[in-house]
């Protein structure tokens, strides 16, 4: 037997055991499109456990079926139809003798892919949830001003563009900072790029507010590696706040599930960060409003009380000054009463003149002037009046003081002649003339009858003349009070 | 970064504790004017940074002295 024969032989067994096409569950490993649009594939089947490769076969789709096939599975699953996707494809089993054995796949149900996908999902967010970091980034505070923002995106990317126009005409003059830290973001190079990107924007940690994680919008192109898990699991633990804006309005990838903030375009994102810095913004507005109110209200309390103290000291002075000037007044009118009513009156009198006189000369006509000298008249007249008054009380009071000294020097005689009468009793002479008379003895005076010397002559001094005497007898009384001198002789 | 600016945080923390003392104590005039002036450069201090006109226009100013001078 040759080697076609057997073949050969092969082939009409194979086409035997399977008259018909298959549905088989495969991973696609590899995938190329030729020239005229026919596809090859390297389907496998790995050990779920340690990823080992179970199984292999080559594929092909025809150009036709091909075009149909991947436009189907692609708007169904929003997934390229690509390496590393699981398939259930209906295949027929080929073999030629000179190619060897080939699935020649008809359809792919998308379906299958997509709740592959989903599992895969769940697999992945298990995982992160697992290892603690499904929440991580959301768990971050978002910067009270995210003013400076690392990008991941690329450079050429219709959503980096729109982003940095966004940001740079806000409405509200506010200034971002924001570079660029390039990746790709689509194909099998995107995964290890934009961890090198987050590699590179986590040595500048602190440069940065946020990351944002772009790319560009409008196709429903290959949105796979923002599924994968090493991906996820690195934005997942970032220290600094995620903002995704991967353009894609189907399911959300496990990048914007465990990002801090998900929008759905760059324009957004850009939107967001405005919008924080907006608050802070008004924020700071409203601080100053309070600041200002509490300020003023603080001012307007101080000036009421001043002017409720400018209020009660005027309301003290006003009362201190009336009680002082009622004082003086009363003061003024007990003085005016204590004195003269007449010079008061003249007074008052002479005020009233004066007064009329000066209203009189301050507007000159005839008559006024006629008016001015009957008043200056009226005003001589009592002037002389007063004068005239003065005149009388003041003779008054001097014909007082004359009858006063006259009737004093009256009293003053009186006093004179009684002394004098009293005196003129009083003279020795006299009292010797009625009768009494003066002993001495030895040129003195003798007032006692025991102290008498017998034998001395007296002298006995008359009015008229002396005469001597010799003592013939004394006797002494017993009672020499009960005898008044000179009495009965 | 020679001198260090206070952070948006530390201003705002600064504003808001400036602002709880205004309203709650009852400051003498005197130390009011401080703290409200305090509370303006504050705000002013952040407004600049939102929009970065002075520090930006400065640095303008600086390029455009050192070209005169040269």
């Amino acid at each position: 037997m040759t080697l076609l024969e057997l073949n050969t032989l092969i082939r009409n067994t194979l086409q035997d055991a399977f008259p018909s096409t298959l549905w088989v569950v495969a991973e696609i490993s590899e995938m190329k499109v030729n020239r005229s649009g026919h596809c090859y594939l390297e389907l496998v089947e790995k050990d779920e456990a340690t990823d080992e490769l179970t199984a292999r076969a080559r594929a092909t789709i025809w150009s036709y079926t091909f075009r149909m096939v991947r436009s189907y599975f692609e708007t169904t699953t929003g997934q390229p139809l690509g390496e590393g996707i699981k398939i259930l494809a209906q295949v027929s089993v080929d073999y030629h003798p000179s190619y060897g054995l080939s699935l020649n796949i008809k359809d792919i149900d998308p379906t299958y892919t997509l709740g592959d996908l989903s599992r895969k999902r769940r697999e992945i967010i298990r995982r992160l949830e697992e290892a603690g970091v499904f929440h991580m980034n959301r768990e971050l505070p978002l910067p009270l001003v995210p003013q400076r923002i690392a990008v991941i995106s690329s450079a050429t990317a219709a959503g980096y563009q729109d982003f940095a126009d966004q940001l740079g005409r806000n409405a509200y003059g506010f200034h971002f900072e924001h570079r660029l830290f390039e990746a790709f973001m689509q194909g099998s190079e995107a995964v290890p790029s934009i961890l090198a990107a987050l590699d590179a924007i986590f040595r500048e940690e602190e440069a940065f507010d946020a990351v944002a994680i772009l790319r560009g919008g409008g196709s429903q192109a290959d949105l796979s590696c923002f599924d994968h898990f090493d991906l996820a699991y690195a934005v997942a633990q970032f220290p600094l706040p995620v903002v995704t804006g991967i353009g894609h309005e189907k399911d959300e990838t496990i990048v914007d599930l465990v990002a801090h903030t998900r929008q759905k375009t760059p324009t957004a994102v850009a939107e967001f960060f405005i919008a924080g810095l907006l608050r802070f913004s008004e924020r700071l507005e409203e601080l100053e409003r309070s600041v200002v109110a509490a300020t003023r209200e603080i001012l307007e309390a101080r000036e009421e009380e001043l002017e409720g103290a400018t209020f009660r000291l005027r309301g003290a002075f006003e009362r201190h000054t009336r009680l002082a000037e009622s004082r003086l007044r009363r003061g003024g009118q007990r003085l005016l009463t204590g004195s003269s009513r007449l010079l008061y009156r003249e007074k008052q009198e002479l005020h009233r003149q004066r007064f009329r006189l000066s209203a009189a000369t301050s507007g000159i006509t005839g008559e006024e002037r006629h008016r001015t000298k009957q008043a200056e008249r009226e005003l001589r007249h009592a002037i002389r009046r007063l004068l005239g008054k003065e005149e009388s009380t003041l003779g008054h009071l001097s014909s007082q003081f004359r009858r006063r000294i006259r009737q004093k020097l009256a009293d003053n005689r009186r006093i004179l002649d009684h002394a004098a009468q009293t005196a003129r009793m009083l003279d020795p002479g006299e009292i010797l003339r009625r009768g009494f008379t003066l002993t001495r003895q030895n040129g003195k005076t003798l007032r006692s009858a025991a102290t008498a010397d017998p034998h001395s002559p007296l002298t006995t001094l008359f009015a008229d003349g002396t005469t001597q005497s010799q003592i013939i007898k004394t006797t002494l009384y017993d009672h020499p009070e009960t005898l008044l001198p000179g009495g009965h002789e | 970064m020679t001198t260090r600016k206070p952070s948006y945080q530390e201003a705002m923390n600064e504003i808001e504790e400036l602002l709880a003392k205004i309203e709650s104590d009852e400051p003498d005039i005197d130390d009011l004017a401080e703290k409200v002036r305090r509370v303006a450069t504050l705000i002013r201090f952040c407004r600049d940074k939102l929009t970065k006109t002075s520090e930006e226009v400065e640095k303008i100013l600086g390029e455009m002295e050192t070209e005169e001078t040269n």
